[in-house]
């Protein structure tokens, strides 16, 4: 169970959701804890969704040096090329960034799109009519 | 079985993994407090019993957290019929002594030859606490015995947001022989091909 006294918030700007391949992705990390935290660690990864085994694949990390126990900072990742975020019905892929600070156990994330209009690609719109298995 | 509706993603099905794991045992304080009295009463070693797709592992793993939040050092062996043998990792961690402090969880021990689990009470002698799964009693004192019921599944259903009817959950039990685990994966199919039009009358399609 969560500590309450404990608080760690990401925003990424705007509160924009949707992002394309490429593009810089601006990260805000709030902090609000009982003591210096150390370093946090923020991390952008991809994971998967839906029936199966979850999947999930870290693909950068930044380092925000938090010298005291209350505060906010910002990093940035470039988005790679791929995969892009898809639903079907048996599995999503979902983008998102996470602040962890390890001394604490604590965590805290936020999910976008990641896809050339950024819109999510839903499988079934993609389906040639007369079905067709999907994963 | 045939609902109507627009199919559901897989993320925003409400029995997708990632949402069941959330769901943890049900259990009240004051069965928890009876447990651990139970875990101290046999000395620190128990057996939780009970079939497939009963919340054995689920069980363990809140027993867990309680332990290490008492300060004890919970060190996992997690065995299945793909994996029946103990990593050798473990006895090379194990060699220089469990103590009073660890507490050795066994998930699936029913995998183990007899040599096998003999090897690993010897090894788990001087651990402070020591808990397994299993599907039959014996190899330890029997600290709780999971078992499922149309009633669990509805509870474990509402947890995750959906109302079943008796009926519809009746019937889905039934067919996966009281198997949670085998049930929430139906319903699962059940959701993503219907999206979230749902009505009790789905029990008299199935």
């Amino acid at each position: 169970m969560p500590d309450p006294a404990h608080q760690l918030a990401v925003f990424l700007p705007g509160n924009r959701t949707d992002f394309r391949p490429g593009e810089r992705l601006q990260v805000t990390v709030l902090w609000a804890l009982e003591r210096t935290p150390g370093p946090i660690e923020v991390r952008l990864f991809w994971m998967t969704r839906g029936k199966g085994t979850e999947d999930l694949q870290v693909v950068s990390t930044e380092s925000i040096h938090a010298g005291a126990a209350a505060g906010e900072a910002a990093c940035a990742f470039v988005l790679p090329a791929a995969p892009w975020s898809f639903s079907g019905r048996l599995i999503s892929l979902v983008w998102a960034v996470e602040a962890v600070v390890p001394a604490l156990d604590l965590a805290a994330s936020c999910e976008f799109v990641m896809a050339p209009d950024g819109i999510e690609i839903h499988l079934e719109s993609l389906a040639p009519r007369g079905g067709g298995a999907q994963p | 079985m045939s609902l109507r509706g627009p199919a559901c993603r897989a993320r925003d099905n409400p029995f997708a993994v990632h949402r069941v794991l959330r769901v943890r045992y049900a259990f009240d304080a004051a069965a928890w407090e009876r447990l651990l009295a139970r875990l101290a009463d046999r000395g620190g070693r128990g057996a939780i019993v009970g079939p497939h797709g009963s919340g054995k592992t689920t069980l363990l793993e809140d027993l867990a957290g309680r332990l290490q939040a008492r300060g004890q050092t919970v060190r996992w062996i997690r065995l299945n019929r793909e994996e029946r043998a103990i990593p050798p990792a473990f006895w090379r961690a194990a060699r220089p002594g469990l103590g009073s402090a660890d507490a050795l969880f066994i998930d699936g021990a029913e995998q183990l030859t007899w040599l096998g689990w003999l090897r690993l009470r010897f090894v788990a002698r001087r651990a402070g606490v020591c808990v397994i799964t299993t599907h039959r009693p014996g190899r330890l004192p029997t600290l709780w015995t999971c078992t499922t019921s149309p009633a669990v599944l509805c509870g474990v259903a509402e947890r995750l947001g959906v109302s079943l009817g008796p009926d519809l959950a009746t019937t889905v039990f039934q067919r996966h022989g009281g198997n949670i685990r085998e049930a929430l994966r139906e319903l699962y199919d059940c959701w993503s091909r219907a999206g979230t039009a749902r009505t009790t009358s789905a029990a008299a399609e199935a």
